[in-house]
């Protein structure tokens, strides 16, 4: 299921949602970061790493970017098992817990999004500029784009994940 | 060994990581100019430091060679100029205006389809990139990147490069190419059919991609190949520098490189 996510996403990216920037450079999102944050926080490192790697292949064949993105994806997916461990309540994760709203609350989903679009978008960032003098000027469009891609991947996921309707009283 | 196996085994995330995160990197760094670039800035002066000190000790073991190789040089230059009758002043012609710097390889290119040369001076002896280097008076490279004290110099034997040259001194233009295969075997491409050539003929540069005065000797021709039904034929060409003993270069600069270059660039409209 997550390999079939991740491919939807980044064909979607690549074909039809690649020019959707508003306020250009400023809220560039990532759209198929979703697919990559819908990863379990129960499933292995492994599959973390290899889910993040195989997300920046595709966009990179898919967009003809050249390792950027997968020199991104590969450290988000590395990095997922320590922010799924440094985000996790108290008592844990319970077996049957993914990572939507309906499971986790909005405020561990509101920081997990952020903090993944903001490590993938400084990452980017530092790949596509390379000279260190350039880097200060392009940090508010990355911090902006990763408020942004946290918000387009909050919608994607109010779309699919709609919470459960309270039942009236009547 | 268990012992070993056990370190692996606990380590086995870091180490996929470590694995996946170069692969990447090597994408990145093989295709992005800027990247590549931005990296040998700041890792290319311990690089060369280290490929110097290894030069100094090769050029010393290689010394007797280039003694004998120059001796040699020096008896063609005389035989030439006493064959020769010299019947007026030689005359500074001021349009040409290139001018020769000295400088020294560190690194040669290895064999292998996208590797570079590395060579000094840098920046501190007033070199910039788009500078075409020769080899005792061959067409060598161009300078692609400069650091400090340090050039990065793409070579002919570079598997992306493409060289403006032509077949004689007043022959027909012609692109230069390096299958990345054999390093004595470059290939003349896109060379219309009429063209006659024999084995020997000597491959110049045009001097139409401004890095080379015209009339630079690039290589000779080895053989023809001519397939039926198409309108180009390829040579093979035999560079006329030699990669694999080569160890100090010249650099050119033209004088008059900054107009060149402004009327190269498009023209803008209002």
């Amino acid at each position: 299921m997550t390999v079939l996510r991740i491919i939807l996403l980044v064909v979607l990216q690549a074909l039809l949602l690649r020019d959707v920037a508003p306020l250009g450079e400023w809220t560039r999102p990532q759209w198929a970061l979703w697919a990559l944050l819908l990863i379990p926080p129960q499933s292995g490192p492994f599959g973390k790493l290899l889910a993040g790697f195989a997300m920046g292949l595709g966009l990179d064949i898919a967009m003809g970017t050249y390792g950027q993105h997968m020199v991104a994806g590969t450290l988000l997916g590395g990095l997922l098992p320590t922010l799924h461990r440094v985000l996790a309540p108290r008592e844990g994760y319970e077996v049957t817990d993914r990572p939507i709203l309906r499971d986790m609350g909005s405020p561990w989903m509101m920081a997990y999004l952020f903090l993944s679009a903001l490590v993938y978008h400084l990452t980017l960032l530092v790949v596509s500029q390379w000279y260190w003098h350039l880097i200060p000027s392009a940090f508010l469009p990355a911090l902006t784009s990763a408020i942004f891609t946290a918000l387009c991947c909050l919608i994607l996921h109010l779309m699919v994940y709609a919470p459960a309707r309270r039942k009236s009283g009547n | 060994m268990r012992n070993l196996w056990l370190l692996l085994q606990r380590n086995a995330f870091a180490l996929a990581f470590i694995a996946l995160m170069s692969v990447s990197l090597s994408v990145l760094f093989r295709n992005s100019g800027a990247a590549r670039s931005s990296w040998y800035r700041q890792t290319g002066s311990v690089a060369s430091r280290v490929e110097q000190q290894r030069s100094q000790w090769s050029n010393y073991l290689h010394l007797s060679e280039q003694n004998t190789e120059l001796a040699r040089e020096n008896a063609l230059l005389r035989s030439r100029l006493l064959s020769m009758e010299i019947t007026g002043d030689w005359q500074v012609d001021s349009l040409r205006g290139w001018e020769v710097r000295e400088g020294s390889l560190i690194k040669g290119p290895d064999g292998t389809p996208h590797s570079f040369a590395l060579a000094s001076p840098g920046e501190d002896g007033a070199i910039s990139p788009g500078m075409g280097v020769l080899a005792s008076g061959s067409a060598y490279g161009t300078v692609e990147d400069v650091g400090e004290a340090h050039c990065r110099i793409l070579t002919l034997l570079h598997a992306a490069a493409r060289w403006s040259c032509r077949i004689g001194r007043n022959g027909p233009l012609a692109s230069l190419t390096w299958n990345g295969k054999d390093m004595e075997r470059l290939v003349l491409e896109d060379v219309p059919r009429h063209v006659s050539a024999e084995a020997g003929d000597t491959i110049f540069t045009s001097g139409y991609d401004l890095r080379f005065p015209p009339g630079v000797p690039m290589g000779f021709v080895l053989s023809t190949d001519r397939p039926s039904g198409s309108d180009f034929v390829s040579f093979e060409v035999e560079p006329a520098a030699n990669f694999l003993t080569t160890r100090h270069i010249d650099i050119i600069v033209s004088r008059s490189d900054s107009e060149r270059v402004e009327l190269t660039l498009p023209e803008e409209f209002p």
